[in-house]
C-alpha cells in the first residue's frame, strides 16, 4: 500500500507541475467528453459563465469514447487528484462514484425542477443530492413511416408481436428488390448497450436484474426475452447475423439511415441525423415508444449525462457555481437550442422557443417520465460485464437462454460474495 | 542434460581459458562480466556510477509500479469498499473464477497459435530479403510498414475488412461470387480466433523478419559457398547452416513475439470487444475490465499473474542456453 501511496504521489505531482502555471486564481477544471460540436457548445458555455461570474473555467476535453472517458475519471478520482473539479458522468457511473464517496454533495441546489425519479434513483446518495442531470437518454423505436404505409399499417406498432409481424411482411416484400434488407435493427454487440436493449425487452415481459440486492436473473420472463431477441436473428431472420458482433449505436443508425431496415433500437440522438441534409430517409421517419408485451406496457433504459464536483477538488465553491449555472434554466436552455439536447430541467420540455424548433421534445419528455434506470448499486458495471457475455453468447446461438443466465447468475453470486462487507 | 551440453560446445571454443561451472555461471550478465574484470575497488565504483542512470530510470519506471501492482493485488483495493490487507484471496478468486480460467485459456491458444504463425512466415520474408534482388531496399522498407501502424488502427483497418455489412471481405467474396450469402466473420468463436489471429500475423510477421534479417546477414558468406562445393542441397543448406545459426536470434524473435501476444489487448478492444460471447476476452482484456469499474485489488491480481506467465516463458527461452554461447 506503501508504494501504491507512493506511485499517487509522483502522479499527484505531475499534475501538481502541470497546473503550476496558472497561480492567482484556481480555475474550474471541467472534464468533458463528446461529440466536436458538443465540446464546442461547452467551451462557450463555459464562457459565458465567465464572463458572468468572473470564474476562470478550463474545459480539458476527454476522448469521445465513453468506456476510455470513465477510465480517465476513476484514475484522477482514485488518485484523489485535485482536478478535475467538476466532470459529466454517464448515469449507468453515478452509482459507483457515489459510493466511492468522489462525489461532493451539491448543496443550495433546488431538485425540483429536474426530473423526479431520476433524481430519486439516480442522484441521491445518503439523502443528498450528488449530481445533476444534464442531458436524458432513453431507448426509442424509429420507424419507416412510408414503408409502413404501403403494407397498410397505419400505426407504429405497440406490442412485439405487432413489431415482428410488420417486420415479417415489409421485409418479403423489400428483399425482392434489396436483398440486404431486414426488419429490426438494434444494439446486440458484446457491450453496456446489449444491457439497455435486454432490459427493454425484458423489462417489458416483467423480468428485473435484481431485487433490492439480489440477483435475479433466471426467471420465465428474462429467459423468454432472451429467447425472443435470439429468435428475432436466428428463427425470424428480421434482424441482421451481425447484429451479435457488431451493432453498436453507431453501427444501427447508419443501417437504417442507408434504407436497409423498417425499424430501430436507438436513442434520440439519433432523430437529427436521420433528418438531416442528404440522409435517404429524410422526412420517411417516425418515432414511436418501444413495443411492450401488451400495448402501453413498454420499458424505456435510462440514458444520459449528469454533472457532478469532485469531493477532492481545489475550488469546490466555483465548481458549485459553475454547476448551479450549467443545471440552471438559462444554461441548459442555451445547450438545448445549441445542440438539440434534451435536457435534464422537467420545465423546459414547455419552453415555447424550444418547442417552436424541437416539437418532439414533449413526447420524448413522456418517455423520459416512463424510463427505467439501470441498477445503481456501485458494482453494476461489474455485473453488467458478466451478464452482457452471456446474454451475447445466447445471441451467438452457443448457449440455452436458461443455462446462460444460470451461469451469470452463478458468477455474479461469486462476485456478491468477494465484495461483501466484513 | 543442458550443462553437458553447454561443455561440448564451449570446449572447442576456448580450449585455453575454459571457465569452472561458477564462473560460467557468472557470464550470463554481461554486467556482471563487467563488474568481474574491474579488479581493483575503484574501478567498480566507476562503473556503478555509469550504470546508475540507467538503474535509476528501470527501477522508477518499471520497478515501482511492478512492486506496486504486486503489493495491491493483496489487498481488497476495491474503490466503493474501505481497503482492507486479504492477503492471497484475490488469487484464489480468481482461481474460482470460470471467466479468468477462459481469458487464460484464450489467451494461451492466441500465443501458441500466432507466435509459431508469425516468426515462420517472419524466416521466409527474411530469407528472401536476404538475396540481392532489384529494388531490395525499397521491399525491405515497404514490408515494414504493418510494423508501423499503430495496434488500434490496425485493429479498425481489420474491422473494416472482416465488417459484415460494409466489409472488404464480403465485398470480394460477392465480387467473386464465391458465396451468395455475406458471411458474419466474426460471430463464431472459431472466426473471431482466425481474425485476431490473421490481424496480428499481418502486424508482426515484419517484426520477426526484421529481428531474423539481422541475424541471417550475420552468417559468413563463404559457409554457404563450401557446403555447395561439398553438394549440400538447399534443404540441407537450410537445416545444417542456417537454423543452427540463426537460433540465437529465433530465440529472441520468439521471445519478444510472446511477450507481446501474451499482452494482447488493442485488437480485440477494437475488434470484437471480447464477443461473440466472451469467447475473445484475454487476460489483459480481463484485467483492464476491472480496472476499469474501480477494483483495482483484482485487477491487480490478474496482472500479476500475466506477469508471472511471462516471466517463466521468458526464463525458459533464456534457459536454452542461446545467450550463454553468445557471451562468453
Amino acid at each position: 500500500m506503501k508504494l501504491r501511496g507512493l506511485f499517487r504521489f509522483m502522479l499527484f505531482l505531475c499534475t501538481l507541475c502541470m497546473g503550476c502555471g496558472a497561480q492567482k486564481q484556481e480555475p474550474v477544471v471541467f472534464f468533458v467528453g463528446g461529440a466536436p460540436n458538443e465540446l464546442e457548445a461547452w467551451e462557450s458555455l463555459a464562457k459565458d459563465f465567465e464572463e458572468e461570474s468572473g470564474i476562470p473555467v478550463e474545459v480539458l476535453r476527454q476522448p469521445a469514447d465513453t468506456a476510455q472517458q470513465r477510465q480517465g475519471l476513476i484514475i484522477s478520482l482514485d488518485a484523489k487528484l485535485r482536478d478535475p473539479d467538476v466532470f459529466l458522468m454517464d448515469v449507468a457511473w453515478v452509482g459507483l462514484f457515489a459510493h466511492s464517496e468522489w462525489l461532493e454533495p451539491l448543496r443550495n441546489i433546488d431538485p425540483s425542477p429536474y426530473f423526479e425519479k431520476v433524481i430519486h434513483t439516480v442522484d441521491t446518495y445518503k439523502g443528498e443530492l450528488i449530481a445533476l442531470p444534464v442531458y436524458m437518454d432513453g431507448g426509442l423505436l424509429y420507424y419507416r413511416r412510408d414503408l409502413l404505409q404501403e403494407q397498410q399499417f397505419d400505426e407504429p406498432p405497440a406490442t412485439w408481436k405487432e413489431l415482428l409481424r410488420a417486420c415479417l411482411k415489409v421485409q418479403r416484400e423489400r428483399r425482392k428488390a434489396d436483398p440486404g434488407f431486414y426488419g429490426f435493427v438494434w444494439q446486440g454487440a458484446q457491450y453496456e448497450g446489449l444491457l439497455c436493449n435486454f432490459l427493454e425487452f425484458a423489462g417489458s415481459q416483467g423480468g428485473f436484474l435484481f431485487q433490492g440486492s439480489n440477483v435475479i436473473l433466471d426467471t420465465k420472463e428474462n429467459r423468454q426475452a432472451l429467447q425472443f431477441m435470439h429468435d428475432l436473428i436466428w428463427k425470424y431472420e428480421v434482424s441482421p447475423p451481425n447484429t451479435y458482433t457488431e451493432m453498436r449505436e453507431e453501427q444501427v443508425r447508419i443501417f437504417f439511415q442507408m434504407g436497409e431496415a423498417l425499424f430501430e433500437r436507438n436513442w434520440p440522438y439519433a432523430w437529427k441525423l436521420h433528418q438531416s441534409a442528404g440522409s435517404p430517409v429524410k422526412n420517411k421517419t417516425g418515432i414511436a415508444p418501444l413495443p411492450g408485451p401488451a400495448p402501453g406496457k413498454s420499458v424505456s433504459t435510462l440514458g444520459g449525462w449528469h454533472i457532478g464536483v469532485s469531493r477532492f477538488s481545489d475550488a469546490k465553491e466555483a465548481a458549485l457555481k459553475f454547476v448551479k449555472y450549467v443545471a440552471s434554466y438559462e444554461g441548459q436552455k442555451k445547450m438545448v437550442l445549441r445542440l438539440g439536447w434534451n435536457p435534464g430541467r422537467r420545465d423546459l420540455y414547455e419552453d415555447k422557443d424550444i418547442l417552436e424548433k424541437m416539437p418532439f421534445l414533449k413526447d420524448l419528455g413522456n418517455i423520459f417520465l416512463q424510463a427505467r434506470a439501470r441498477p445503481t448499486m456501485p458494482y453494476y458495471s461489474q455485473v453488467s460485464d458478466i451478464t452482457q457475455r452471456w446474454i451475447n453468447a445466447v445471441l451467438a446461438d452457443r448457449i440455452e437462454p436458461r443455462d446462460a443466465l444460470q451461469h451469470a447468475e452463478k458468477e455474479i453470486a461469486a462476485l456478491l460474495a468477494r465484495y461483501s462487507i466484513d | 542434460m543442458r550443462s553437458s551440453m553447454r561443455k561440448k560446445k564451449s570446449r572447442p571454443c576456448w580450449p585455453a581459458t575454459r571457465l569452472t561451472k561458477a564462473e560460467e555461471k557468472r557470464t550470463v550478465m554481461p554486467a556482471r562480466l563487467l563488474l568481474k574484470r574491474q579488479d581493483s575497488e575503484g574501478e567498480n565504483g566507476e562503473a556503478f556510477r555509469f550504470l546508475f542512470p540507467l538503474l535509476f530510470f528501470l527501477s522508477a519506471l518499471v520497478m515501482i509500479p511492478v512492486l506496486g501492482t504486486l503489493a495491491d493485488s493483496l489487498y481488497r483495493d476495491v474503490s466503493f469498499l474501505p481497503g482492507k490487507f486479504i492477503g492471497l484471496e484475490n488469487y484464489v478468486a480468481l482461481a474460482r473464477d470460470a471467466a479468468f480460467w477462459r481469458s487464460l485459456r484464450f489467451t494461451f491458444l492466441f500465443v501458441v497459435v500466432s507466435v509459431p504463425l508469425e516468426v515462420t512466415l517472419g524466416l521466409l520474408m527474411a530469407m528472401v530479403l536476404n538475396e540481392p534482388f532489384p529494388f531490395r531496399g525499397f521491399v525491405r522498407a515497404t514490408l515494414l510498414i504493418p510494423w508501423a501502424i499503430p495496434m488500434a488502427i490496425s485493429g479498425r483497418i481489420f474491422e473494416l475488412i472482416f465488417n459484415y455489412s460494409y466489409g472488404a471481405a464480403n465485398f470480394l467474396l460477392n465480387l467473386l461470387s464465391l458465396s451468395a450469402e455475406p458471411i458474419n466473420w466474426l460471430g463464431s468463436e472459431l472466426g473471431a480466433f482466425a481474425a485476431l489471429v490473421i490481424t496480428d500475423t499481418w502486424k508482426t510477421t515484419p517484426f520477426a523478419a526484421i529481428i531474423l534479417l539481422a541475424g541471417l546477414s550475420s552468417i559468413p558468406r563463404d559457409l554457404y559457398e563450401q557446403a555447395k562445393v561439398d553438394r549440400a542441397t538447399l534443404v540441407q543448406r537450410f537445416f545444417r547452416i542456417t537454423l543452427p545459426l540463426l537460433k540465437p536470434v529465433l530465440i529472441v524473435a520468439f521471445l519478444f513475439r510472446t511477450i507481446q501476444a501474451l499482452q494482447i489487448f488493442d485488437y480485440i478492444y477494437v475488434l470484437t470487444g471480447g464477443g461473440p460471447g466472451g469467447s475473445t476476452t484475454s487476460l489483459s482484456l480481463f484485467a483492464y475490465q476491472y480496472f476499469a469499474s474501480g477494483d483495482f485489488g483484482y485487477g491487480s491480481a490478474a496482472s500479476v499473474l500475466l506477469f508471472l506467465l511471462a516471466m517463466a516463458l521468458s526464463a525458459l527461452y533464456l534457459g536454452h542456453g542461446a545467450f550463454r554461447r553468445r557471451t562468453s
